[in-house]
């Protein structure tokens, strides 16, 4: 195993369980020099001789000895991580390489990837012994021993790893691993606590997913929905395990309960188990040992650990640092203030500041950085208050030299409103003469000049450097939101295809033979000031609608109301339309012969109370907001899900993760709230719609903007 | 009552013990098995280890769980240490081994190198301790961006104005692209060249003759002409240089030597068999 480009600094996060294990094992007893046993392991004489001496003696005669309390005291035994701390201040060399020392806090409750990596600013100041998932497998837990620690001097930070095998409780908006509400005092440990995200490496990306980002062409990105280990029944949540929902909910806690506990910032990582990175498409030799360490086997499709094909692993991804020297404090501070950004593997470099008045003329100039610093606020930050009419972005990126040219840079952002949340990735700047869509904007795709018989490519596409300045075309002043950038390589060939060629067999199945690298920069956020949120639309809770006299719906009421029926509906919040046809519910009964013309023909089978929906009319162009899974899809396709009633809900899930409904009935009105909305009701039963998009009509009033 | 996990456990539990007490008699006599002993170091060390963790100083009651922990733990170690449990347990070994080699290390380091010993060392292992290779030079840019195919021959033209006459810094730029990095690296190792513009970059540069601009060299981001001012050879560093690296390698190797002469002398006691080969080479099931 070699790597190509040298790495600036890294650092070792060996399982906390190991050293953890160690310190179960350990038993402190007296200092070693007054142990009797040990006398004879003191040197007389620093001579060859006198060494071999020690050493035989502890060979021959402390083994075979009871050798426990003498060789099991700290200063002979030392630990996993001592020898990890000591490796990181040996390959520390401020300037050239810095070397953190680090661990990962492997906490797995029930098969859930809940793993943290920890930074320590300084070596000096490490503790004995890190905190295990043996201590505790609640990250609050953890974050309350790094508080402990942070006050007795000792700097450091979590990195949430491999979010996407959390089975989405990675990003709880509802409870925590305890129970305990995710509230303010959850907000404020884990922000001070968990800096970074890991948003991508050896076991897939953890940004976003296709149903959770319908819209966005790019979200379907080295993916892998999987649970640590197989265990058998179970898939894994979607809902709670991707960054980009976390950002959205995180902006939607703070709007709706005043407090955000997803400010995160981008990094990447390697995962790997052999020590080395394999961050190239071009040099992919494995992660896990002999599970997937020669071509042979990874490309027969081992099953690694028995939970994941080996060819659907994915190269390591890079974290990259903004920070003014190489060296331990000023990395590590980078990483505080979130100016970072991860990489799938290549060394893209990305780097994007928001303000009020950046312009073309400032980020053509040599110094712009400079002038990023100086107006404004660089990625991690949050945008100074409102002094201009929609917020500025300067953004940039180029290449790695030894990887593929750029394709585009896109600006993802987020926002939300009366407890919902929505997303656009916008284009901002892109290689050659493309012209985006008239009406979308959206940039048509790049091409491709990848041979996947030769496993080629070659750069006569795509940009060395992308800059621009870019300003939100769509900015509400009294909303939350939050922007981040994504750089996109042209397309190249997926490691599979590369070896796929080196073996003489066709590119598997199971993944794209190309791809498109890429790189994330760290969110920018805006908080609207006070007096700016006086200007919004103040959305309709559900308190506020027992208070006008609401009464939710029973069961009974809501069979009646859309058992059998096809419901239009309006969202109140973006004034969009479209239908949801509920199928009959299941009577649990015995099955009796019926024809296929009798109503109950395709639901008698169903158990009680039990049926399907559909969505349908659902325009492309709508502002969709989280969590309704590709409707877009559902209402072309005709897929159905299913949804049963009971409790007084209407009951749905998104892979699993349960959506509830619940319908009030005020005056003549039906107002439905879903259980992701954080309280609000944003949906109103409205009469059926004769026209989907009348041509020349004037502009539709209810909806608001 | 016999559906109980528990009981079936405690049953399992009883018959084991029967069965190891009655093949391994000598393991369970003596009284200090039967006495756990703290002595006031002890209680020290379990403070120490709740206060290394940054929290304050423990309670008595809570030092009371600690010390019930550690009694705890150390019946059931004993208990598990009498039931045999740590017989082949790959994890027991694992630790075991481990912490042998723990131990050839720490006697390794006991002894620090002699005056002469160090000269040794660095004397033979001098282009381990050796300074690389360093240029110092003025790059300009030829951007694909801006000039696409063009950029080669662009930057060729560009070389005739620029060859012979060493023109100002803002003359020579004019007839660039802006460069998003540094124009003027100062010192640089090859490594730090490649991982910046690409290796074949970084071949091209460490061949060209100071004192005059050459090129078109192509990088990983277009194409570049180059002023190399100064190519500092890779040089031998005095052990006065270099005495803490030249320190820490002999060390690493003492530490390594003695592991492999200590692990060979054990392995002479051991009489090691393994599977006989069959004549196609594999083992004999």
């Amino acid at each position: 195993m070699k790597i190509d480009t040298p790495l600036d600094w890294a650092g070792v996060t060996d399982h906390s369980e190991y050293a953890g294990v160690v310190n179960l094992a350990n038993e402190p007893g007296s200092a070693v020099s007054k142990l009797p046993e040990a006398q004879p392991l003191i040197l007389k004489a620093k001579t060859k001789e006198e060494m071999e001496r020690v050493a035989l003696y502890a060979i021959t005669t402390l083994v075979p000895g009871p050798p426990v309390k003498a060789l099991m005291s700290p200063e002979v035994a030392g630990s996993v991580w001592k020898r990890n701390i000591d490796l990181a201040n040996a390959a520390n060399e401020p300037g050239k390489f810095t070397a953190f020392c680090s661990y990962e806090w492997t906490s797995m409750p029930n098969s859930m990837n809940l793993h943290r990596n920890v930074f320590f600013k300084d070596c000096a100041k490490v503790p004995v012994q890190p905190f295990s998932a043996l201590d505790s497998f609640h990250p609050v837990d953890l974050w309350n021993w790094m508080d402990g620690q942070r006050k007795a001097g000792n700097e450091l930070l979590a990195i949430s790893h491999n979010a996407n095998l959390s089975d989405g409780r990675m990003f709880p908006t509802e409870v925590d691993t305890k129970g305990r509400p995710i509230d303010a005092a959850y907000a404020e440990s884990r922000v001070r606590n968990e800096r970074l995200i890991e948003i991508k490496q050896l076991k897939g990306t953890s940004e976003t997913h296709p149903l959770l980002s319908p819209t966005d062409e790019f979200a379907s990105f080295e993916l892998m929905s999987t649970l640590l280990g197989g265990p058998p029944g179970r898939f894994p949540h979607i809902v709670g395990s991707y960054a980009r929902q976390a950002l959205k909910d995180g902006i939607a806690l703070e709007d709706s309960r005043g407090s955000n506990p997803f400010k995160f910032g981008f990094g990447a990582a390697s995962d790997s188990h052999n020590t080395a990175v394999p961050y190239r498409q071009n040099n992919m030799f494995g992660g896990h040992s002999f599970t997937d360490g020669t071509p042979e086997v990874r490309m027969s499709g081992n099953l690694v650990g028995g939970f994941f094909d080996a060819r659907t692993e994915s190269t390591s991804g890079l974290t990259g640092v903004w920070a003014d020297e190489n060296t331990r404090a000023a990395l590590f501070e980078g990483m505080q203030r979130r100016e970072t950004f991860g990489v799938s593997g290549p060394h893209i470099q990305v780097r994007m500041f928001g303000g009020w008045e950046y312009s073309a003329a400032m980020i053509a100039a040599k110094d712009w950085a400079a002038t990023g610093y100086a107006k404004g606020v660089p990625m991690g930050g949050d945008l100074p208050p409102a002094s201009g009419k929609a917020p500025t972005f300067m953004v940039w990126a180029v290449k790695d030299p030894t990887s593929g040219n750029l394709d585009r840079i896109q600006i993802v952002k987020g926002w939300t409103k009366s407890g919902q949340s929505f997303e656009k990735v916008f284009d901002v700047v892109w290689a050659g003469d493309r012209k985006p869509d008239k009406w979308t904007g959206v940039v048509p795709p790049i091409g491709s000049t990848v041979d996947i018989d030769a496993a080629t490519y070659t750069n006569s596409i795509g940009s060395v450097e992308l800059k621009t300045v870019w300003t939100d075309p769509e900015f509400d002043p009294a909303v939350h939101a939050f922007y981040y950038a994504r750089v996109l390589e042209i397309p190249t060939p997926r490691w599979t295809t590369i070896q796929a060629k080196q073996l003489g067999i066709a590119p598997p199945g199971v993944v794209p033979p190309t791809l498109q690298e890429r790189a994330w920069g760290s969110p920018i956020w805006y908080t609207p000031s006070a007096e700016a949120r006086k200007a919004a639309a103040k959305g309709t809770t559900v308190a506020d609608v027992k208070k006008q006299g609401g009464t939710a719906l029973d069961d009974a009421k809501l069979r009646a109301l859309i058992e059998h029926k096809s419901v239009w509906l309006q969202n109140t919040v973006t004034g969009d339309k479209y239908m949801i046809v509920y199928g009959s519910l299941g009577k649990g009964a015995a099955k009796k012969p019926l024809t296929p013309a009798e109503a109950d023909y395709d639901t008698q089978a169903f158990p009680a109370n039990q049926g399907q929906f559909q969505v349908r009319y659902v325009d492309r162009g709508v502002t969709l907001q989280s969590l309704t899974g590709d409707v877009f899809e559902a209402s072309y396709l005709g897929t159905a899900r299913t949804y049963n009633i009971a409790g007084g809900k209407i009951l749905t899930d998104l892979v699993g993760t349960p959506i509830e409904t619940t319908v009030y009935k005020l005056g003549d009105k039906y107002l439905a709230a879903r259980s992701n909305e954080f309280g609000f009701v944003n949906y109103e039963i409205i009469p059926t719609v004769a026209v989907l998009h009348p041509l020349g009509a004037a502009p539709d009033q209810s909806k608001p903007n | 009552m016999l559906r109980e996990p528990l009981v079936h456990f405690a049953c399992a539990g009883a018959l084991l013990f029967g069965v190891y007490a009655w093949l391994h008699p000598e393991r369970l006599a003596g009284d200090d098995s039967r006495r756990i002993e703290l002595a006031a170091d002890d209680l020290r060390q379990i403070r120490l280890a709740w206060l290394a963790q940054g929290r304050p100083e423990p309670t008595p009651e809570q030092m009371q769980n600690l010390v019930e922990d550690r009694i705890r733990e150390e019946i059931l170690y004993r208990e598990a240490l009498a039931l045999g449990l740590d017989q082949n347990d790959t994890i027991v070994k694992r630790r075991l081994a481990q912490k042998m080699e723990f131990l050839f290390e720490d006697v390794s380091a006991l002894r620090e190198p002699a005056a002469d010993e160090l000269e040794a060392f660095h004397a033979e292992h001098a282009e381990r301790f050796a300074e690389p290779a360093r240029v110092t030079f003025r790059q300009l840019y030829f951007s694909p961006d801006k000039r696409g195919a063009k950029a080669r021959e662009d930057a060729a033209r560009a070389l005739e104005p620029l060859a012979g006459e060493r023109l100002d810094t803002a003359a020579a730029e004019a007839l660039a692209d802006p460069f998003m990095f540094q124009d003027y690296y100062g010192d640089r190792p090859f490594e730090q060249v490649a991982s910046a513009f690409g290796p074949g970059f970084a071949t091209a540069l460490f061949a060209v003759e100071p004192g005059a601009w050459h090129g078109p060299i192509e990088s990983g981001y277009g194409w570049h002409l180059v002023f190399v001012d100064t190519h500092t050879p890779a040089r031998t560093r005095e052990l006065s240089e270099v005495e803490p690296e030249v320190r820490s390698a002999w060390l690493e190797v003492q530490r390594e030597t003695l592991r492999r002469a200590a692990l060979e002398r054990m392995r002479a006691s051991y009489e090691i068999v393994l599977p006989t080969e069959t004549a196609d080479g594999n083992a004999a099931r």
